[in-house]
């Protein structure tokens, strides 16, 4: 076997993979399955990369990541979001949903300072880390009857009998929507029809399908939406219906942000925490020196978010989100024309060597984990994360609590991703286990 | 009305004036700008991007981190006994002339 040599001659890493030398794309399979690979090598040749086939430049740098991060008006979400909503046939999914499905509404939280700050300072009180701590025995029950309700069959499918299951319920739970009317498959399609409108792998046949279950779900929320109106309950739609901003002008919501709101957040945190679940799994099963610490951590609080955080930080959910330059800037050496679009990578910002130490390493006691940037960063980081953060803890918690010797029922090899440049998805994850307690 | 004083990592010192008691401490100085005050997650006690360092003279006033916070906190570079998450101070007559120094982000 020949050992493979960096430049300078030092055995270890191989530092260059080629990747770039072949114009690489995250969009192909193979580059997306050496995505750790892919980034190192380009953080240390090209640390903003133009991916020749999404046609957009990838930022992997920690720094470089932080720059955007700190601003965004040079990199506008608004810009992107708009041009490629819909994946160029903006036009007429904009006429079926105001068709079919009550009216067109944009995301109003995908928009650049100052009109970013009205809808987002509303949200930031939905989801504080205060108000989840009130809610995690809520959340305990919801995610220890779904692993109950699996623990004694011995194996699972982590994505649709578990990962799905509890976060489309504790979502649910919090607008107030009933799980009678709505299960997790309709959640998921709901979810997928949203997120295929932001991705960039969508043809016109996939967007009349997806705006049509769009109009489905519109029209669902809707009328909650109108219920809540008449008659207020205690839940996140009536909050977000009846809710007083901080704003003279408009002191409450539009129509049009209400329903954009309340499918904001039953959307955004489906697949990302769903995902962060499954990889927890996959780390679980394959990983026993972090199976030991997850184990060592389960009755200490600071230890299982730490745990909980170093998850997130090696294997976010979300490798990166697109912005736009609106104006000529230059990062990393390059210069960005106006106009051309990029992907912030916090996969590979979380994997820089600069700021984190052996980076590959699972390491809980890192000093610097708050900077983990598997939130993403700046204005439009995670509204969400203290949510998605309990849920991890007691899913956490009440794995090693309840299941054993935890095992994947699949060769690694052939386990398949969602096909998406920007999230690490695992479609489908069987595994094997023993019940405990 | 109060006073507070920011001394940002570089040791720049920041004293603000005319502030009104209706907000956090983070806010006031994420709205003047204050070097290190990103506050990303708008005081959700959920990032740790606001980490200041109470000056000794104002720790009984200020008091003490919930555990909430603490949590946040204790994943912080450069946590000290008297580090807070200023988006968790919220502002009180009692706090006229309070001083703070911006924990250096890394």
């Amino acid at each position: 076997m020949i050992e493979i040599t960096d430049t300078d001659g030092k055995a270890g890493c191989p530092m260059n993979e080629g990747f770039i030398a072949r114009g690489a794309s995250l969009s192909e399979s193979e580059t997306a399955r050496a995505r750790f690979p892919f980034y190192r090598e380009l953080r240390g040749a090209q640390p903003v990369y133009f991916d020749p086939k999404l046609n957009m430049y990838l930022v992997t740098r920690y720094d470089d990541v932080q720059a955007v991060f700190r601003d965004p008006i040079t990199f506008s979400m608004k810009k992107g979001y708009e041009k490629t909503y819909a994946s160029g046939h903006q036009e007429e999914f904009q006429a079926i949903l105001k068709r079919d499905g009550g009216g067109f509404f944009r995301d109003g939280i995908m928009s650049d300072p100052p009109e970013h700050t009205r809808l987002r300072k509303l949200y930031e009180k939905a989801f504080t880390a205060h108000r989840v701590k009130g809610l995690e025995e809520r959340i305990r029950t919801i995610i220890v009857d779904i692993i109950e309700g699996v623990a004694a069959k011995g194996s699972a499918e982590v994505v649709a009998d578990i990962a799905g299951p509890i976060t489309a319920g504790v979502i649910c739970e919090q607008l107030g929507l009933d799980r009678g009317e709505i299960d997790t498959a309709t959640v998921q399609r709901w979810s997928f029809a949203v997120v295929a409108q932001l991705g960039f792998m969508q043809d016109r046949e996939q967007m009349i399908k997806n705006a049509a279950t769009m109009c489905e779900m519109q029209n669902y929320l809707i009328a909650k939406i109108r219920e809540r109106e008449q008659e207020p309950r205690e839940d996140l739609i009536s909050d977000l219906v009846h809710a007083r901003i901080d704003d003279a002008e408009n002191p409450t919501l539009s129509f049009e942000e209400k329903v954009s709101s309340v499918r904001a957040m039953l959307i955004a945190g489906n697949e990302t925490t769903a995902s962060a679940i499954a990889n927890m799994f996959y780390v679980l099963a394959t990983e026993p020196e972090v199976a030991r610490k997850c184990r060592d951590a389960v009755d200490d609080e600071r230890l299982i978010g730490r745990f909980v955080e170093e998850l997130l930080r090696r294997e976010p959910p979300v490798h990166g989100l697109t912005r736009m330059a609106s104006r000529d800037v230059e990062l990393g050496g390059v210069t960005i024309p106006e106009g051309s679009h990029m992907m912030v990578m916090f996969a590979s910002a979380n994997d820089d060597d600069a700021e984190f130490a052996c980076p590959r390493e699972f390491n809980t006691e890192r000093p610097n984990l708050s900077r983990q940037v598997g939130f993403g960063g700046g204005v439009h980081r995670c509204v969400g994360s203290a949510l998605a953060r309990s849920e991890l803890k007691v899913v956490a918690q009440e794995i090693v609590r309840r299941l054993g010797d935890i095992r994947l029922d699949i060769a690694v090899e052939d386990i398949a991703y969602v096909p998406s440049a920007s999230n690490h998805m695992i479609r489908h994850l069987p595994i094997t286990f023993t019940r405990r307690g | 009305m109060i006073t507070v004083t920011f001394v940002e990592a570089n040791g720049a010192e920041r004293v603000i004036k005319d502030v009104n008691t209706d907000q956090s401490l983070m806010e006031v100085g994420r709205a003047n700008g204050v070097e290190g005050i990103t506050a990303d997650c708008g005081g959700a006690c959920a990032c740790a991007t606001c980490h200041v360092y109470i000056d000794p003279a104002w720790e009984a006033v200020v008091g003490q981190a919930d555990d909430v916070e603490a949590m946040t906190l204790d994943m912080a570079p450069n946590l000290k006994p008297e580090s807070r998450l200023s988006c968790q101070i919220q502002l009180r007559a009692e706090l006229d002339g309070l001083k703070v120094t911006v924990a250096p982000a890394f």
